[in-house]
């Protein structure tokens, strides 16, 4: 009797110890994760337009069939990244994650209220508030973002109003951009 | 010999307890992290810097990027009202009020989560698109064939799975409660099967 209390209480605790070290390590073992998806699709800081999702191709599992996807992963590792883009709409949206999908930063184009804008990515304390100051005094429409990893993905968002709208918005994600920021160009 | 066996049996038990319980809460939540209203459900810190484990081992196998609930949520739901699988073999009627946000979507995804195939090249209504009625309320129709007003076309064979995106969503925590949430989110009525 006592020996099955004690493998009770044993499979009990192990368990538990099984079940705790699957949960934690398996954001780092899962093989198709969205970073992995990501880096398949580019080389870093560049901007890839999204192919629109369809019954034979999406390019991260379960994308939006009337949302156009803009992807930069940026490499902060020998510096500042910029990130320019239209917003042809409120509902457009930037977000950015770090490699394990961590959504540490979004702007939406209702808080933008204007239809261009330029982002620069860096690592804490690189650009710094100093520089992003004066930055921003020269370009109204610089947004710095700090980021906390030096590797990470940018998603612009574009929401389609309607069908029609789905070559004006692919045009204008095509003409955003991403890229390693010269400070003084 | 028994006491390595007895030994051997403890290991296997707890692994596939462990190992089973670990991937029943990753793939399908739990209280902690999910909240379900009818037939969606909603992973609460998706997306989340400091979400927990269990978040973010979900968003780590879904391989998906979510925003974080205070920008978007995204209720999901595999299904019906009365809680049967949804299936391509039936037909649904998915109803709902106006959402309020900013703009919300409703998709279509097969059991595997690839978009549907069909000649009207239609997988999602969304604010703008759907036909609403006067009062901003709106009837969607699932089915293999066509019908009148919102059709959303299903598949062939096999399970179906619906996403419903709502970005800019004005009161967020108000959806996730039960009360407002069943009067604000869709329902999902099966009419007949094949």
């Amino acid at each position: 009797m006592r020996t099955f209390f004690v493998s009770l209480l044993g499979i009990a605790l192990l368990a538990a110890f099984i079940h705790i070290i699957a949960v934690l390590t398996l954001p780092y073992l899962a093989p198709k994760n969205a970073w992995a998806r990501v880096s398949a699709l580019s080389e870093p800081n560049r901007m890839v337009a999204l192919p629109a999702a369809n019954p034979s191709h999406q390019s991260l599992p379960m994308m939006a069939p009337d949302v156009r996807y803009s992807v930069c992963r940026f490499d902060l590792s020998k510096g500042a990244v910029r990130l320019s883009t239209q917003i042809l709409d409120d509902l457009w949206l930037i977000a950015f994650y770090t490699p394990s999908g961590e959504n540490f930063y979004a702007i939406t184009g209702r808080e933008l209220k204007r239809n261009r804008i330029e982002v620069i990515i860096s690592t804490q304390n690189e650009v710094g508030v100093k520089a992003g100051a004066s930055l921003l005094d020269e370009v109204e429409d610089l947004i710095v973002v700090d980021s906390p990893v030096r590797e990470g993905v940018a998603v612009i968002r574009a929401p389609l109003l309607g069908p029609s709208y789905a070559a004006q918005t692919e045009a204008a994600l095509k003409r955003s951009s991403c890229g390693r920021h010269l400070p003084g160009s | 010999m028994r006491s390595l066996l007895h030994l051997l049996l403890i290991f296997v038990v707890a692994l596939i307890l462990g190992l089973g319980t670990a991937w029943h809460t990753i793939e399908e939540g739990s209280a902690l992290t999910t909240s379900h209203v009818g037939p969606w459900s909603v992973w609460r810190s998706a997306g989340k810097p400091d979400a927990d484990p269990y978040t973010k081992a979900h968003v780590a196998r879904a391989g998906r990027l979510p925003i974080t609930a205070s920008t978007a949520l995204y209720f999901y739901a595999n299904k019906d009202e009365k809680g049967e699988q949804l299936s391509s073999d039936c037909e649904y009627v998915i109803e709902g009020q106006p959402l309020n946000a900013a703009w919300w979507s409703l998709a279509l995804y097969d059991g595997t989560g690839r978009l549907v195939p069909n000649k009207a090249s239609r997988h999602s209504f969304n604010r703008t698109d759907v036909a609403r009625r006067a009062d901003g309320s709106f009837r969607i129709v699932l089915a293999r064939s066509a019908r009148p007003g919102n059709w959303l076309p299903s598949a062939k064979q096999g399970s179906l799975q619906l996403m419903l995106r709502a970005y800019g969503l004005r009161d967020a925590t108000s959806v996730l409660d039960q009360d407002a949430a069943t009067r604000g989110l869709p329902t999902i009525r099966k009419v007949v099967c094949q």
